[in-house]
């Protein structure tokens, strides 16, 4: 017997989901109304044709070329890689510094297991943005003004006003030289495949580091007394106003940077501990028994299998990170936030910009997760579907 | 079946990783050396001087630690004055908020502290041993932290009532029947928040704009918390359901509000919300910002919601319908009791995650705590390193007592061990 049409389970889902949409769409289409409404008052309209008009202000630090004269849409570019920058150079930084914490936090020692857990206790509690306010105005601007610049030996400079370091100046051949490194870079890979299969062959020592260090650095200086000088170390330089010349950062990409990688790296530290302490204690054990000392045993045997349990929280830290750069805007380092603020300042189109916005931190956060996927499927366990 | 199972206990796994609460020092343990020390000699020899490498570390670790020391000293003692924090310490904790109306934020804080002490139940113990060291030492140092910020009388009086009021609501709480108390616990914390919303805004009350310092850091916390808990279940079930649409929606919902930084949603708030909802519908700002940020926390408590359903256990359902129960019953009466009850930790470390994120509202010209201590610094010039860090400090205090306490209620509620 069928049940009537009212009590059908079928029919009762396609209707309640056709109920649903109804409403989704005529809130939304209430929504778009509201909006070309408030808009049409203030004699506007919803549209980007801006993004290709001057965008008419100037931005302190850019990675990409830009001036004044560029359109908004580009100046948004500006702001989104100033992020990326931040995150990019931010998050192997925190991970590296996480997974010291993470080892130090269960060393044998008893210091370094309490310097560890203090800094880890002390840094997750404290808001990230009072971190980083606190490193740039305490710190990053109490050092010392730009004409006593702090010297490292005359190569490198920190002021307030930024640090700088040496850079390479490429002369003509800079490109020539550039595939001669390549192939040093080759021949250093291939000599150390030789020394390994050595080793594995005859079980002579392999000194595989000495032996592929030396061949890379052996062509690389052939190449350069070949070319002639095929480039210059330009040192950075005291200005007027800023430090000139070498690879400079700026106060605010330091504070941000600092701020973000201190605090990322006290969570980091935690999923490094946990995921430590759950790897099976016989793996340790095990390695002990055939005869690994204790740096082999974590660097072969117990780090390999944590990093599998890590990654996942690991994923959300980074893309945590890559959304607490917009704390950037407090101290005024030209991210997106702080960008997108000046171009509805200037442009106005509230609504275009933020839409633009949500794009841009969903599909970097996408494309991190995607990788990060990647990355775990690759290290995942075979047979383990996740 | 049993891969499910499988699947599951690898959720659970990650879980338990990815908070990486795991206080017990007994599992650090494992890898310190077997041995047992005897004399303190011994203890030395094992845990800082085992090795010529160890006992590097030891010095290194040590020499960076004696500086740190040093320099935290010169700080604290030789090279601040803290007279600024004690004449501004009103403007840290309510700022502007009227000094006739000030009676309401206590009202408030001794409501919390009652219902706070009175579900503490046997959780409370006399301290012992090594806890009893840090206890005292904690006390000892607060109450010079409060004498020394505090200027009247009245206000050292109002404080020292905290801890009274704490321990004398945690013996009513003791005295009376466990099942009673469990009920008014319950009931309690689900009306604690609108409670306190009439103590401060009922009765000529004082309007949101006005709400500055912690005070406002607290209170947006907790609308982030209650606020946004229903609209958080309801996502956290949407994203489960059997239904495209409303899985879709859910998914969309969660994941925009999610991906996009708190700061983000509090300084387009004013726009969006103005051009979204009927103009006649006028907010103030602060509503503005209030309403996004309850979108932006129900999307975590969604996520945080759908972990606890998805850990009550598949039994709980077959069960729920072999006694027939429909679905929307089967969800209230068996599977979010449950799954409540496990998110409960969880909860309170979001609600640490809020508070801390709560410094944001500087952005949008709000008085929030953190904004207090930097024009302070402004106004003090060459003294914002410690307006910065008293500051610090009060984040720290209630996040780290926050964390703790709810380290020891996931050991209690047995989370994570069924």
């Amino acid at each position: 017997m069928k049940p009537p049409l009212w009590r059908d389970i079928r029919v009762l889902h396609v209707a309640g989901q056709v109920a649903f949409v109804v409403l989704v769409v005529f809130v939304l289409r209430e929504m778009y109304l509201n909006a070309t409404f408030s808009l049409a008052e203030r004699g506007r309209v919803l549209s980007y044709d801006f993004l290709d008009s001057r965008a008419g202000f100037g931005i302190k630090e850019t990675f990409i070329p830009y001036t004044p004269n560029s359109s908004f849409l580009s100046a948004f570019q500006v702001a989104v890689v100033n992020a990326l920058v931040v995150t990019g150079v931010g998050i192997v930084l925190a991970t590296i510094l996480g997974i010291f914490v993470g080892i130090m936090r269960l060393s044998p020692n008893w210091l370094l297991r309490k310097i560890s857990q203090g800094y880890v206790e002390i840094i997750r509690n404290i808001p990230a943005l009072v971190q980083i306010i606190f490193w740039y105005t305490a710190v990053i601007l109490a050092i010392p003004r730009l004409e006593n610049s702090i010297s490292i030996f005359g190569f490198a400079y920190i002021s307030n006003r930024g640090a700088a370091v040496p850079t390479l100046e490429g002369g003509e051949d800079f490109g020539t030289w550039g595939l001669f490194l390549l192939a040093a870079i080759v021949a250093a890979f291939l000599v150390r495949r030789w020394r390994t299969k050595v080793f594995d062959d005859t079980g002579q020592p392999h000194y595989r580091f000495l032996w592929s260090s030396g061949t890379l650095v052996g062509i690389a200086a052939v190449g350069y007394v070949v070319l002639g000088d095929p480039f210059t170390i330009e040192t950075p330089e005291i200005g007027l106003r800023n430090l000139i010349g070498g690879i400079s950062v700026s106060p605010e990409f330091a504070g941000v940077l600092v701020g973000l990688v201190i605090y990322t790296a006290a969570f980091i530290g935690e999923i490094v501990r946990g995921s430590i302490l759950a790897v099976s204690k016989g793996q340790k054990e095990a390695a002990e028994a055939i005869g690994l000392r204790p740096s082999q045993q974590l660097r072969y045997v117990v780090l390999p299998q944590a990093l599998r349990i890590a990654l996942p929280s690991v994923t959300n830290q980074y893309l945590n990170f890559w959304k607490n750069t917009s704390l950037g805007f407090f101290i005024g380092y030209p991210e997106i936030i702080n960008i997108t603020r000046t171009m509805t300042n200037q442009a106005g189109h509230e609504l275009e910009i933020f839409s633009l916005l949500i794009l841009i931190y969903l599909s970097v956060s996408l494309a991190l997760s995607l990788v990060m996927n990647i990355l775990n499927k690759t290290v995942a366990l075979r047979g383990t579907t996740r | 079946m049993s891969d499910e199972i499988r699947k599951r206990e690898l959720r659970g796994l990650q879980e338990d990783v990815s908070r990486a609460t795991l206080p017990d020092e007994g599992r650090v343990v494992e890898s310190a050396p077997a041995k047992e020390p005897k004399t303190p000699g011994e203890w030395i020899r094992l845990n800082l001087f085992s090795g010529p490498f160890n006992s590097i570390l030891t010095i290194v670790a040590a020499v960076f630690l004696v500086f740190l020391v040093f320099q935290a000293f010169g700080f604290v003692f030789l090279n601040s004055d803290w007279r600024v924090i004690q004449v501004r310490m009103k403007g840290y904790m309510v700022g502007s908020f009227p000094i006739d109306e000030v009676w309401r934020v206590w009202s408030s804080l001794y409501l919390v502290t009652a219902l706070a002490g009175f579900s503490a139940g046997d959780s409370v113990r006399l301290p012992r041993g090594r806890s009893l060291v840090g206890g005292v030492i904690a006390a000892v140092v607060a109450t010079v932290i409060v004498v020394y910020t505090t200027q009247t009388g009245l206000v050292r009086l109002l404080a020292a009532a905290i801890p009274a009021l704490f321990l004398a609501s945690n013996v009513v709480g003791r005295l009376v029947p466990p099942k009673t108390m469990r009920r008014i616990r319950t009931w309690g914390w689900v009306l604690i928040f609108p409670a306190i919303m009439i103590v401060i805004r009922g009765f000529d009350g004082v309007a949101p704009n006005e709400w500055e310092g912690l005070f406002f850091n607290l209170i947006a916390a907790a609308v982030g918390i209650f606020a946004s808990f229903p609209i958080g279940i309801a996502l956290a079930i949407g994203r489960r359901s059997e239904l495209p649409a409303i899985r879709g929606f859910s998914v969309v919902v969660i994941e925009v509000f999610r991906g996009v930084p708190l700061v983000a949603w509090l300084i387009f708030s004013r726009f969006i919300v103005d051009l979204l909802l009927p103009p006649q519908l006028d907010l103030p700002d602060i509503i503005k910002a209030f309403v996004v940020m309850t979108m932006f926390s129900a999307a975590y408590i969604a996520e945080i919601v759908r972990g606890g359903i998805q850990g009550v256990h598949s039994g709980q359902y077959e069960a729920a319908r072999a006694l027939g129960l429909p679905t929307t019953r089967m969800m209230a009466l068996i599977v979010l009791p449950q799954a409540l009850r496990a998110t409960i930790p969880a909860l309170i470390g979001h609600f640490i995650s809020l508070f801390k994120d709560t410094a944001l509202f500087s952005a949008i010209a709000v008085t929030e705590l953190l904004d207090a201590a930097m024009r302070l610094g402004l106004e003090f010039q060459g003294q914002d390193a410690q307006t910065l860090v008293f500051a610090a400090l009060i984040f720290w205090t209630i996040a780290f007592s926050m964390s703790r306490w709810s380290q020891r209620l996931e050991l209690r509620l047995g989370v994570g061990e069924r």
